[in-house]
Parts: C-alpha cells; sequence; structure tokens
C-alpha cells in the first residue's frame, strides 16, 4: 500500500476536490479516504475549503428572484404533473373536470374567463351557442393546450424520473467498484500469507517472551533459501506511545535489522514481510523508538532460535 | 423540454404565489434537519434551502456565466435537479454544501460550454475567460461579503487565478498550465498551496 503521506502531496485530493478527477478516479480516491484516516481528513479539509471560498463570493440577492425562483422549481417538481395525463382525458370526455388536487386551482383558472357557468366543455359540440360563435373555437384551443400542457409535463415527469434513477445506479455501481477494490486487495494479502504458510521451505521460529514480557508470543517465518523473512505475530503488548517494535535477526551472536513492525503486523492482524536475511541463527523483537535503531538499545521483549 | 418549461412558467405564475403555498420557514434549520426533510420529500423544506444557500450558489454560478439572468435560470435549473438527485445524496459521503456547489457548478459549466459550442472553438472560450479572470477582481465583481476580502488579502493574485480557473472555469490543470505557459508542476503547487490557505481561513 502507498504511504498515506505520499498520496496526500501527491495533489490528487485538491484535483477531487475541485472536481478535476474522472468518475474512476474518484471512485479510487474514497476508496484511499475509506482506508486512510489521514487522506479522509485531508480530503474533508480542501472541501471545507473550497466551500469557504464559494462562501466567500456570495451576493445578495432581491426578495423578487426568491419568489420566482421557487415558484418556478415547485411548478416542476409537483408531483400532480405526473397525475395529470390521467385526469386530462377525463376533462375533455365526460366534460366534468375532476383535477388532482394542486392542479384544480390551474386548470379552473384556465377555464374561467371563457365560460361562466359550469358547461363550458359541452358547448363544444353545440356549435349554435348564441353569444359567441368563436367561443367554442377558444375552448377547443385551451383544452388543446391543456392536453398539450399536460402531455409535456407528463413526459417531463419520465424523463426526470429516470434521470434520477440514473444518478441512482451510478452511485450504487460505483460504490460496487470501490468494494471489489477492497476485495480484491484483501484477497491479494490472504493469497500471498497462504502461499507463505503452506510453503515446505519456510523454518518456524517460535518466539517466547522474556521475563520482562512473559505472554509475549510471535512466529518468525524464514526461507534460507530466498531469504526472506515473515513475521506472525500470537501476543505483543500494545506498544507503548513513541515506541515501535522491531525484528532482530542474530547471526553468528550479532544482531541483524530486520524492519519495523506496522501497527497491523504488531497487533497480530496479518503476517507481514520483514527485510530479508541472508544468514540467520535466532530472532528477537525489542521496542525501539519510533523508527528503530542501528542496533538493538532496548531489552529484547521475545526471542527464538531456529 | 425548454417548451414545457416554458408553459409550465406561464401556468405556475397564474394561480398562486410562492407566499401562499408555503409555510413560513425558521430560517436556522440545521443541516441534518434540512437533509432530513429533503429526502422525505417534504417541498417546503426547499425554501429553507434556498433562504440558506441560494446567495452562495448564485454567487458561484454568476461567477462562471458572468451574467445574472442566466445565472439566475442555472439556479433554477439546480434546484430543480437537486431535489431529484436527493435520493442519491450520502451525508456520509460528503457535506450537503459541497454536494450541491458541484451539481450546480457541473450545471454552470456545461451552460458555459454550450455557448462557446454556438460561438466557436473551446480556444477562444479560455482566452476569453482567462482575459477576463486577469482583471483585477473589483472591476468585474463587488464584494458584498467580508469573506472575499480575506481571500483577496490571504491568496497572491498568481494563486487566486488559478483557483478561479480550476473552480470557477471548468478547465483541467494542463489547460491551465498551457494557456498560462506554465509548468504543469507549478499550476499543480499554486492550486495545492492556494487550497491550504483557505483552509487556515476557515476557523
Amino acid at each position: 500500500m502507498e504511504d498515506p503521506q505520499a498520496y496526500i502531496e501527491s495533489g490528487i485530493l485538491e484535483q477531487y476536490a475541485l472536481g478535476l478527477l474522472t468518475p474512476a478516479e474518484r471512485v479510487a480516491v474514497e476508496a484511499e479516504a475509506a482506508r486512510h484516516p489521514l487522506v479522509a481528513e485531508e480530503l474533508a479539509a480542501g472541501q471545507r475549503a473550497l466551500e469557504y471560498y464559494a462562501e466567500a463570493h456570495s451576493r445578495e440577492l432581491p426578495a423578487a428572484m426568491r419568489d420566482r425562483v421557487l415558484t418556478k422549481v415547485l411548478a416542476q417538481i409537483t408531483p400532480a404533473a405526473a397525475e395529470a395525463p390521467v385526469a386530462a382525458p377525463v376533462a375533455a370526455t365526460a366534460g366534468a373536470p375532476t383535477p388532482s388536487a394542486s392542479l384544480r386551482a390551474d386548470v379552473d383558472a384556465l377555464a374561467r374567463p371563457q365560460a361562466a357557468a359550469e358547461p363550458g366543455v359541452r358547448s363544444i359540440s353545440s356549435a349554435a351557442a348564441p353569444t359567441a360563435p368563436r367561443r367554442g373555437l377558444a375552448i377547443a384551443a385551451s383544452i388543446a393546450l391543456l392536453l398539450s400542457l399536460f402531455g409535456n409535463a407528463y413526459l417531463y415527469q419520465q424523463w426526470q424520473g429516470a434521470d434520477t434513477a440514473l444518478v441512482a445506479l451510478q452511485d450504487t455501481q460505483n460504490r460496487v467498484a470501490a468494494n471489489t477494490l477492497v476485495v480484491e486487495k484483501k484477497l491479494g494479502e490472504v493469497k500471498e500469507q497462504n502461499a507463505v504458510l503452506r510453503d515446505a521451505e519456510f523454518h518456524f521460529v517460535a518466539l517466547a517472551g522474556t521475563p520482562d514480557a512473559p505472554q509475549d508470543r510471535a512466529r518468525v517465518l524464514f526461507n534460507a533459501k530466498t531469504k526472506q523473512v515473515y513475521v506472525d505475530v500470537q501476543k505483543l503488548s500494545p506498544a507503548p506511545t513513541g515506541r515501535q517494535y522491531q525484528l532482530w535477526a542474530l547471526n553468528n551472536g550479532k544482531p541483524v535489522d530486520a524492519g519495523m513492525l506496522t501497527q497491523a503486523a504488531a497487533s497480530g492482524e496479518r503476517l507481514e514481510r520483514m527485510k530479508d536475511i541472508a544468514s540467520a541463527q535466532a530472532f528477537a523483537v525489542t521496542l525501539e523508538p519510533l523508527g528503530g535503531s542501528a542496533s538493538p538499545t532496548m531489552p529484547i521483549q521475545a526471542m527464538g532460535t531456529i | 423540454m425548454h417548451h414545457t418549461c416554458g408553459l409550465l412558467r406561464r401556468l405556475a405564475t397564474f394561480p398562486f404565489t410562492v407566499s401562499d403555498t408555503l409555510p413560513i420557514s425558521l430560517p436556522t434549520a440545521s443541516e441534518e434537519d434540512l437533509v432530513r426533510r429533503l429526502k422525505a420529500r417534504d417541498e417546503s423544506a426547499l425554501t429553507l434551502f434556498y433562504d440558506r444557500y441560494a446567495s452562495a450558489l448564485f454567487g458561484v454560478i454568476s461567477r462562471i456565466v458572468k451574467d445574472d439572468d442566466t445565472a439566475e435560470d442555472v439556479l433554477q435549473e439546480a434546484l430543480v435537479k437537486i431535489w431529484n438527485a436527493f435520493p442519491a445524496y450520502d451525508a456520509e459521503k460528503g457535506r450537503l454544501f459541497t454536494w450541491v456547489l458541484n451539481i450546480c457548478r457541473n450545471l454552470a459549466i456545461d451552460k458555459i460550454r454550450s455557448r462557446q459550442h454556438r460561438v466557436g472553438t473551446r480556444t477562444q472560450g479560455l482566452d476569453d475567460s482567462l482575459a477576463a479572470q486577469r482583471m483585477p477582481a473589483a472591476d468585474s465583481f463587488r464584494p458584498e461579503h467580508i469573506g472575499l476580502q480575506e481571500v483577496v488579502q490571504t491568496l497572491v493574485p498568481e494563486q487566486r487565478q488559478i483557483i478561479d480557473l480550476l473552480y470557477f472555469g471548468g478547465y483541467t490543470q494542463s489547460e491551465v498550465a498551457e494557456e498560462l505557459k506554465l509548468p504543469l508542476g507549478t499550476v499543480k503547487t499554486r492550486a495545492r498551496t492556494a487550497i491550504k490557505l483557505l483552509g487556515k481561513l476557515i476557523r
């Protein structure tokens, strides 16, 4: 796994916050943030910084604009628009409109100027309307307009629905992709550990706790041919702050640095590959200052010979 | 779609006004409360949303499209989109404001791109935009928010220009580097430093 600090320094988090990444790259960044709290924190900080920048560009808005915008938005999202196509044919055929709740006002408002009384629709067929001969035509035209309006509203609603469904699907897909990445990485680790454990070339060296730490237990897996060294912790007392476990190979009585145990390795979460060692007769761990020492400076916590 | 919107707009202005269809709202709704109500498809929450975020969103949009009428259209489109896409919003993956900012920015950038597409090539658009960005901020934009003065004092003009092109212009880092004749590394460093400095302004 890449070093989270190097990942942060690479500048990809800023690109994420600025919206410059492709969806696949975004998923990768999100997966990285899910793994490393440090990355997640840095990512959130970048986003907050840009939120602040956006906020700094706030404009004072006229009250009239609030009404205009909200009225239009509500007209576009109101669910009544979807029911419209059902209501419309009824109104046309039966002549007794049964408009749905919030559209009733609209329909009434449109019908009012043409028809003083209720039977506005019936008068389409009665061409011999005494007062205004063109009235029938006008009503027919407004009904046609209403029908087209309802049709359009219906199609618009459908389109919006499809858009929402697509966004939701893309979101699910992104999440699945991120999960797959995580699972693949874990599978790779498990495969590697399995290969080591099944390899007959590996010597198993049990490390037992010294009187300083009698409870400590760990194993070193050492392959004299390939020089590979793995450490497998059963139990090590938690390292005090500022200290870290370091593995030593003892060759002819001389300690050779075999690498630092990460938090995951020291807590026994996984088998960890250490530095390659050419030759050793025993292994030991000590609690060194963070980052380790060139030669052991602290008492041995656990030790075992091959 | 434009046809439909026009009709709906005309219809909408007819029988009712916002004030008699919406309950009087408290301006101090918390973000969680707002998210919960929007998730519950509570239309009146849009008013709260508007009161809380519209001036910032409009500020960003108008900075991108550089025209208040277009900005108002984009804001309206964005609100509809936010409403429709809201079931997909995941509070655990990011704050509401970041999410809606990105929706607004994308819509606004799409708007200027389609405009540039009609007028001419992309490069011309970038040139125009760069010319606009080079102008001192005070000429093109009157800061009505104390925060902007802080920003101006905190970022050097070079950093601000790059953030503006990336955040308000919709350009990639390579496009900015090419256009400003700067190494890509310099663009990246300036963007990174600028964001870091902005982060320090937040108390």
